[in-house]
């Protein structure tokens, strides 16, 4: 039954473009050291075309003639049950969705979004590890996978804007900018929020935070539930019309840009001339266009890398922007960690895996390499522009001892303000 | 004069001593440690006025590493939020000695 909801699944996402990408796969296995899982642990069950075996034998079993022969001659397995329930914790607990293995593919497959289709096949099943679920349905019925509910998020901001002392707008008719954050940034570093409303403070930006659309993390994006990553795009969605914004800014967080960026315009309607941006790119036009100045060199005193988030970076481009701020701020002390940019490694907490507790281990093995990174540069402190790469940056130096300092970069322009 | 102190107790643990009212610079710096530190933490209220923590305390709640809390009389559903990945446990204690006991084994 549950094989079953998943092929349906399946065949339904086989389109021309899925079939075309299977279909390409030579299995050279170029994209397995590409992997920050299989490198971590050397298990070959972790390469990423492995993940995407559900969908292949989906594919050939029903489109194709030789995979309907080796079906009825015992050359090929059906995928069964227990077959889902393992490739579950393969494509949820194993991979991020970074999509480095595209980067290295000689055929230009991308395994990325092919594994975000069996991971749709796995949710339409109900094999969605239960934390996953869990954080999932608390968005759904409380509006943050963290359950913050409307009267939390009203408090915490006030208390952000009377303790960092910052002006923290809500549903401001006809703002120009609103602004989304995360409920990790709400709960883990407040200070982040506090830095964002500064900074639109300072550049004179006239935005606002929406209490209906106050949740940018879409943890039915890291399912692949296409219903449920719909309804929490439509409520931000819903909130930028009413408020008659002309730009939804998505605060540091990766994945929700790639939601709101691209995914949105694949699967619904999104309101006309709202453009979508992220933090790290309205900061850079801010200072460029001398609406934020920026004291040279305010942290130069030590090692300062960037770690570059796969979805912002390597998939959004935003790579030249934060680098030029950082040389700015620390023209003697940025380091590149290596490899770096569209070839970045992975943090290992992306795509919903740090939501997901059997997967720890799992994630701090693949951290274990950024520390390694960080150890070759003699890096003090790393920055980056997403919440959840942060958060497994302060859990993973912590897990392995390391005193590298943790910040966002919004913090770091924030502190550095003429 | 800072609203709090941080003195070393054991290996892996501080305790974080609530020495006065706070001003918006003690709980921006407060958020700032809590952010980069990466231990366990005895908070120590003795002394304090527990309405004027209260609310600060349920606010530092999400960002606190692993803490036992003691020396107030304190309503401990300020201690409870939603039980998620981010979040560190967090007790309450009627005596230091049970509170480190506590935090000794964590």
């Amino acid at each position: 039954m549950k094989t079953q909801s998943a092929i349906n699944t399946y065949v339904k996402e086989i389109g021309g473009w899925a079939a075309s990408q299977l279909e390409a796969c030579t299995r050279c296995g170029l994209c397995a050291d590409a992997c920050h899982f299989y490198q971590a642990t050397g298990n070959p069950e972790y390469t990423p075309v492995w993940k995407t075996e559900p969908l292949r034998r989906a594919y050939e079993q029903r489109f194709t003639i030789a995979g309907r022969l080796k079906l009825a001659v015992g050359l090929d397995k059906p995928v069964t049950d227990e077959d889902l329930k393992h490739w579950s914790t393969i494509v949820y607990e194993a991979c991020t969705l970074c999509n480095k293995c595209a980067m290295v593919c000689p055929m230009g497959i991308q395994l990325g979004p092919l594994i975000h289709d069996v991971r749709s096949g796995m949710a339409a099943a109900g094999v969605v590890p239960g934390d996953l679920v869990a954080a999932t349905m608390k968005q759904k019925d409380v509006g943050s996978p963290l359950g913050v509910t409307d009267k939390t998020w009203a408090e915490r901001m006030e208390w952000i804007g009377d303790e960092w002392e910052v002006k923290i707008p809500m549903d401001v008719q006809s703002a120009d900018t609103l602004v989304v954050f995360t409920s990790i940034e709400l709960m883990k570093f407040p200070d982040n929020i506090a830095a964002i409303a500064k900074i639109m403070d300072k550049a004179g930006e006239k935005w606002t935070t929406s209490s209906k659309g106050r949740e940018v993390v879409n943890f039915g994006y890291f399912e692949a539930d296409e219903e449920l990553t719909k309804l929490f795009l439509s409520r931000v969605f819903d909130a930028a019309k009413e408020l008659g914004v002309k730009r939804i800014m998505i605060s540091e967080c990766g994945h929700a840009y790639d939601a709101f960026r691209w995914t949105a315009a694949n699967i619904m309607d999104m309101p006309k001339n709202v453009a979508i941006t992220h933090i790290a790119q309205v900061m850079h036009d801010f200072w460029k266009a001398g609406r934020i100045r920026l004291k040279k060199g305010a942290y130069d005193d030590g090692t300062v890398t960037f770690h570059d988030s796969c979805k912002i970076q390597r998939r959004g481009g935003i790579i030249k922007e934060p680098r030029e701020i950082l040389k700015w701020l620390a023209p003697s002390s940025f380091k590149e960690m290596t490899p770096n940019k569209e070839q970045a490694l992975c943090c290992g907490g992306g795509g919903g895996v740090i939501s997901i507790q059997e997967a720890d281990p799992l994630r701090f093995a693949v951290f274990g390499m950024k520390v390694d990174q960080m150890k070759e540069i003699g890096a003090k402190s790393v920055c980056m522009v997403c919440s959840n790469c942060r958060l497994q940056f302060t859990e993973g130096v912590a897990h392995f001892g390391s005193d590298v300092k943790v910040r966002g970069l919004s913090e770091m322009v924030s502190q550095a303000l003429e | 004069m800072a609203s709090f102190t941080l003195t070393p107790v054991d290996k892996g643990i501080l305790r974080c001593r609530h020495t006065g009212p706070f001003t918006p610079e003690d709980v921006q710096s407060l958020a700032g440690f809590m952010r980069d530190y990466s231990g366990k933490l005895l908070i120590d209220l003795t002394g304090a006025d527990a309405e004027e923590c209260s609310r600060h305390i349920r606010q530092f709640r999400p960002m606190m590493p692993v803490a036992a809390i003691f020396g107030a009389l304190l309503d401990p559903a300020i201690l409870i939020i939603d039980k998620s990945y981010y979040a560190n446990e967090v007790r309450l204690f009627p005596t230091e000695e049970e509170a480190l006991a506590w935090l000794r084994n964590q």
